[in-house]
């Protein structure tokens, strides 16, 4: 049985079958669950942003365009991602990065993977939120600079220039860990 | 400048491992949807979503092209003001049906022409018109709630004109406008 | 693996503030600052309970005709004010196609006090059509007060066909050829002759008519 398009599966949601809406959220939420854990550092506030991106997605549905539910419903979740973290910076006070590097570095682990793991989340939790939303959509998420245009509302060439200065920090903090 | 340099590749691999959420994530999405109404039920997403599922092909106008399409235009807004509305309980949203509005315009030298306005968030690619072979003569008919649309057509993806059966109405950007009224509530 | 000490300029939060609820809508279509500024609009609009899809209508205007961000975030809040002008004068429970047909009526140079009358003239009938033919009138050419003044003479009676209809004859008078004063007075007289009944408002003289604003 051939699978159903987003869009087919949108009009049948809209035109009184809300239950299937369930199908589109099986279908994105891998891709938006490892974005937003990626993006903002833990699970439970990548579950949060999850599952509330897919509610107001669901509240706005008649404003997606046809066969365009991916990339629309990436918009809103990197949305969310931007707005968690400034009410986060808010409430926890400025220095909000060292405190998680800090928390990071403090949980010790033997195993080789796992400490490349550890590395990897701190070197993330390093960039600027913006240099990291515009490496995780282009390198983790393979999405074109246009699409990251759409879904971010940046021009393509300021994007070019995050994601470059994105991965040289990250090359630059994560040397010794590589080397090894 | 390459983009992909093979430092990072080890990292990006091992970001691009499942972020294992929790397997209940599904559900809980679907049990929130459950206590919302049906999306779209708002007047102006009901209309777009009509738009998308439901075209009408008229029969070519050649010759009497002009008058017929003024005539469904008239007939349209004409049925729009005398429409008897459903009852609907007290304090219930009122959801319009849309009214078939369509919109003409004589271009025998266009390659494309599409109209853009409010009913369409002034998108350049959202409704595009058709012509029947040969006459120059574009149309489109689109569904429309109650409301007052100012619009515009443009030719070719570039050349702004206005509709010369319709009422001008107000611009501040530069490029006038047209404008069409649905009655109703 | 060693940490070190984490360089300060790494803990400055370089993160640039985010408006709030961003729309989608606006995203690649409307340049930064501008679409922040625009946000910020939608969002205290949404507060206040005005609509928020004839703002966000007319900055997707601005963005397709290619004008300059400031001008589209000027042209928000010049009908963002409009807008609440018209809510105070219709009421709490106008719909967002009265409030939008209002403010076009009011931007044709009707006065606050004429969309306010036109509500107590129509008590629960629908007010879009008859602020929107109110506005197509001084766009076909009719001064700002005699076209008010039209539309409240037929508030009572007309229905939306017939205010409809009442547009589209002074309009082709005009381009007939005759005055916009005079084509409205000819259609109006027999307009009013057809509905009226004692006591409803009769059209002010045309004598000193408001130039109409540019």
């Amino acid at each position: 049985m051939k699978e159903e398009s987003d869009g087919a599966l949108l009009r049948r949601v809209l035109s009184g079958e809300p239950r299937t809406y369930a199908r589109l959220v099986d279908r994105y939420q891998a891709r938006l669950g490892r974005y937003a854990l990626r993006m903002l550092g833990n699970k439970d506030d990548a579950e949060d942003a999850v599952q509330d991106t897919f509610i107001r997605a669901y509240r706005s549905l008649g404003r997606c365009e046809g066969d365009g539910f991916g990339p629309w419903v990436f918009g809103i979740l990197v949305n969310r991602c931007r707005t968690h973290a400034t009410k986060r910076a808010r409430t926890q006070g400025v220095i909000v990065r060292s405190e998680v590097a800090l928390a990071t570095a403090s949980v010790a682990s033997s195993e080789g993977r796992d400490a490349l793991r550890d590395a990897i989340d701190w070197a993330l939790k390093q960039l600027p939120a913006e240099q990291r939303e515009a490496f995780l959509l282009k390198h983790v998420e393979d999405m074109s600079y246009e699409a990251m245009e759409t879904v971010t509302g940046v021009r393509p060439a300021t994007l070019r220039m995050r994601v470059f200065r994105a991965r040289d920090e990250l090359r630059k903090l994560l040397a010794e860990t590589v080397r090894d | 400048m390459t983009e992909r340099e093979d430092s990072l590749d080890p990292i990006i691999e091992i970001l691009r491992e499942p972020a294992g959420l929790r397997a209940d994530l599904t559900d809980r999405v679907m049990s929130e949807v459950d206590r919302l109404p049906p999306p779209g039920i708002a007047a102006l997403d009901r209309v777009r979503w009509w738009r998308r599922t439901w075209t009408i092909r008229l029969s070519p106008v050649r010759g009497l092209g002009l008058a017929a399409g003024l005539a469904v235009l008239a007939l349209g807004v004409h049925l729009a003001g005398r429409r008897a509305g459903p009852a609907t309980p007290p304090g219930a949203e009122r959801a319009p049906e849309g009214q078939p509005i369509q919109f003409v315009l004589i271009a025998p030298e266009a390659q494309a022409v599409a109209v853009v306005g409010d009913f369409n968030d002034w998108s350049m690619s959202a409704t595009p018109l058709a012509r029947t072979l040969g006459d120059g003569v574009w149309h489109v008919t689109i569904p429309l709630g109650p409301g007052r649309y100012r619009y515009a057509f443009v030719v070719n993806g570039a050349i702004w004109r206005n509709d010369p059966e319709a009422p001008a109405a107000e611009d501040e950007f530069g490029r006038a406008n047209s404008v069409v009224t649905v009655g109703g509530s | 693996m060693r940490l070190g000490m984490i360089p300060l300029w790494l803990l400055i939060a370089a993160t640039p503030p985010m408006a709030r609820g961003q729309e989608p809508r606006l995203l690649g279509r409307v340049p930064d600052p501008a679409r922040a500024q625009v946000d910020a609009i939608l969002d205290a609009a949404r507060v206040r309970g005005l609509p928020v899809e004839p703002l966000l209508d007319r900055a997707l205007e601005g963005a397709t005709k290619g004008a300059p961000p400031a001008a589209i975030v000027a042209a928000v809040t010049r009908l963002r004010d409009e807008l609440v002008v018209v809510s105070r004068a219709f009421g709490e429970t106008a719909s967002t196609a009265e409030l939008t047909a209002g403010a076009s009526a009011l931007r044709a140079g009707a006065g606050a006090d004429d969309l306010a009358r036109l509500r107590r003239l129509r008590p629960g009938r629908p007010l879009t059509v008859a602020a929107a033919v109110m506005a197509d009138l001084v766009a076909a050419g009719v001064a700002a007060d005699t076209a008010a003044g039209a539309v409240l003479a037929l508030a009572q009676n007309a229905d939306d066909a017939d205010y409809i209809a009442f547009r589209r004859n002074v309009q082709r008078d005009i381009e007939l050829g005759a005055s916009p004063a005079a084509a409205l007075a000819v259609r109006i007289r027999s307009a009013t002759d057809l509905s009226s009944t004692p006591g409803s408002e009769t059209m002010p003289g045309t004598g000193a008519s408001r130039k109409r604003k540019p």
